[in-house]
């Protein structure tokens, strides 16, 4: 077979499929955002061509606004915050007890990660019994030490959200970091030292500046993985109480399939793949300088 | 330069702390596990029985839904290593233009979350007809893994070196001949990975049968596991010494995947940068 023609078979069964399923809905999301496509109702047997109504209501959609700002509020605080520096700090204390000879970092490695490979249900239902007013183990607590119990996934619902996702995802950034450190030269620490230059001297001159680069690919990696977060809340409050912690993709999901208005329901996923593609073309531009040198 | 006691003792205690944060949940899970009267607290039962599991498989139709998730994620991990394998041999070799630009396509589409698209996967998916398909599940499942898997692989057959199939194209073999005989067995450690991550993937996914599965025989481990926990969408009570044995059984081939293949997972996952 000629060369050109192996190469072409060996990538059409990969470009077939994700034409079909991954290009596909999305275009057939932007189709249907035109339409009154409805699982339920006479729109429901002869869906019709609506144009910008959609859109239009959306704008002016206040549970839309509310469930964007649910998303940034996570978004902020599970992953630009919490997972970002627990995952950095935890970096830097694992890597610095192990080269100061002090042992059982690599049990505090193994379960930081348990908690990432675990299956995202799982996470939302351990944290549900932590999380429970009456029984769960952190308000057990609470009372032992002689502290008003707190209604986690009442009042403090989004905190609680926060919390569990910390949990669930600090892992990826831990590792990202680690093996960042790994990659600045011990020789660099000990010339220094013998120079007489403090550790906040050390860190400040050395291993910030070697982590900076791909501290933002962490950033925006976690925050696009935190953006289409969705099993994790939903299994926790399911958008509530209220709106409380309604993120985009739950509202997107329960518009189509609670109130059956799957028109509306993919206007709500176009708005949320374009708000994603910021993130992810921020994304791409940062690696790109170390993906061409990669592949020359 | 040993450090200072008082910092190895403030060290230990930031190590306990990190581990109990970590491990709690999981603790109360596999005490939940094997007792019957299983609250939200973390309790030592006074006597430890298998009889969560028995209640599975005898009341909750669990044995359907194992066989179910088995089937499909088994089948996704077949059809995503050849395609995989095919896909990402070629963007390795082929010196074509517009390679590059394919390439930074794939990790567009990677970015793109699956919470988004799934009603309009829900939508593509009635019009063909794949919803309680088997055929569906597999299909749409080992897609979305495609790009970011063929970034992974992509990384490994990159580093095989070319000149050892150029002595298999001299001695006549054809393309496919040496990509079998001499690149995929060097290549092995790559195709493990994909074959893991794809199985992982498969079975841990829960949105997608969410939205494709009804049908009570066609119901697999996550979606099973879902409803149990939170009846018909109802946030009630949740009988939790069922779903705790549930949940055991659901991480456990996850685990034990991941302690296989770990080294080969965790470089592979940093070949394609991926999020958490």
């Amino acid at each position: 077979m000629q060369p050109t023609r192996f190469y072409v078979a060996g990538l059409s069964p990969a470009l077939l499929l994700l034409c079909i399923f991954f290009i596909g809905p999305g275009l057939w999301a932007v189709y249907a955002s035109f339409t009154n496509m409805a699982l339920v109702g006479p729109a429901a047997a002869h869906a019709s061509f609506v144009g910008l109504q959609n859109y239009a209501h959306l704008l002016r959609d206040s549970a839309f606004r509310q469930s964007v700002g649910n998303s940034l509020l996570f978004v902020i605080g599970s992953a630009v915050i919490g997972q970002f520096l627990f995952g950095l700090g935890l970096a830097l204390l694992l890597e610095y007890t192990e080269q100061a000879g002090i042992a059982g970092g690599n049990l505090v490695y193994a379960a930081v990660l348990l908690a990432w490979v675990s299956p995202v249900l799982i996470s939302g239902f351990l944290w549900t019994a932590m999380f429970d007013y009456y029984y769960g183990t952190l308000n057990m607590l609470r009372v032992a030490l002689d502290m008003q119990p707190i209604n986690w996934l009442g009042n403090q619902a989004m905190l609680a959200v926060i919390i569990a996702n910390i949990w669930r995802g600090t892992a990826f950034t831990m590792m990202v970091f680690l093996s960042g450190l790994k990659t600045i030269p011990r020789e660099i620490y000990e010339a220094a030292r013998m120079d007489g230059s403090s550790a906040w001297d050390r860190f400040r001159d050395m291993t910030v500046p070697s982590l900076a680069p791909i501290a933002l690919i962490v950033l925006l990696n976690i925050t696009i993985a935190t953006f289409g977060a969705f099993a994790l809340i939903l299994t926790l409050t399911n958008g509530g109480p209220g709106l409380k912690t309604e993120v985009i993709s739950l509202y997107a999901y329960h518009t189509a399939f609670s109130s059956y208005q799957i028109g509306y329901g993919s206007t709500i996923a176009v708005a949320m793949l374009a708000l994603n593609l910021v993130f992810a073309i921020a994304y791409l531009a940062m690696l790109r300088p170390s993906t061409r040198s990669g592949e020359s | 330069m040993r450090p200072r006691f008082g910092l190895i003792l403030i060290i230990y205690i930031a190590f306990a702390v990190i581990i109990l944060f970590f491990v709690t949940p999981f603790l109360w899970l596999f005490l939940a596990a094997v007792d019957p009267q299983a609250k939200a607290f973390i309790h030592v039962p006074e006597r430890p029985t298998l009889e969560n599991f028995r209640l599975l498989f005898s009341d909750f139709g669990f044995g359907t839904a194992l066989g179910n998730s088995f089937l499909v994620a088994t089948s996704t991990m077949f059809l995503t290593v050849v395609v995989v394998a095919f896909a990402s041999y070629t963007l390795s070799r082929w010196d074509v233009r517009g390679k590059g630009g394919l390439m930074y396509g794939l990790l567009l589409l990677q970015t793109m979350p699956l919470s988004a698209t799934m009603v309009p996967i829900y939508g593509l998916a009635r019009t063909l007809g794949l919803r309680n398909s088997y055929l569906g599940l597999v299909l749409i499942h080992a897609t979305i893994e495609l790009p970011f898997l063929i970034w992974v692989m992509k990384g490994f057959f990159d580093s095989v070196p070319r000149a050892l199939e150029e002595a298999a194209w001299m001695d006549g073999r054809s393309r496919a001949r040496s990509l079998l005989e001499i690149v995929l067995p060097v290549a092995a450690p790559g195709l493990a990975v994909v074959a893991g991550l794809s199985f992982l993937a498969a079975w841990s996914e829960v949105l997608l049968v969410l939205i494709l599965v009804d049908n009570e025989n066609m119901k697999t481990v996550p979606l099973k596991f879902y409803e149990t926990f939170r009846t018909q969408g109802g946030y009630v009570e949740v009988r939790y010494e069922v779903v705790a044995a549930m949940a055991l059984l659901y991480l456990v081939p996850v685990l034990l995947l991941f302690l296989l293949t770990r080294r080969y997972l965790v470089r592979g996952i940093f070949g394609g940068t991926r999020g958490a």
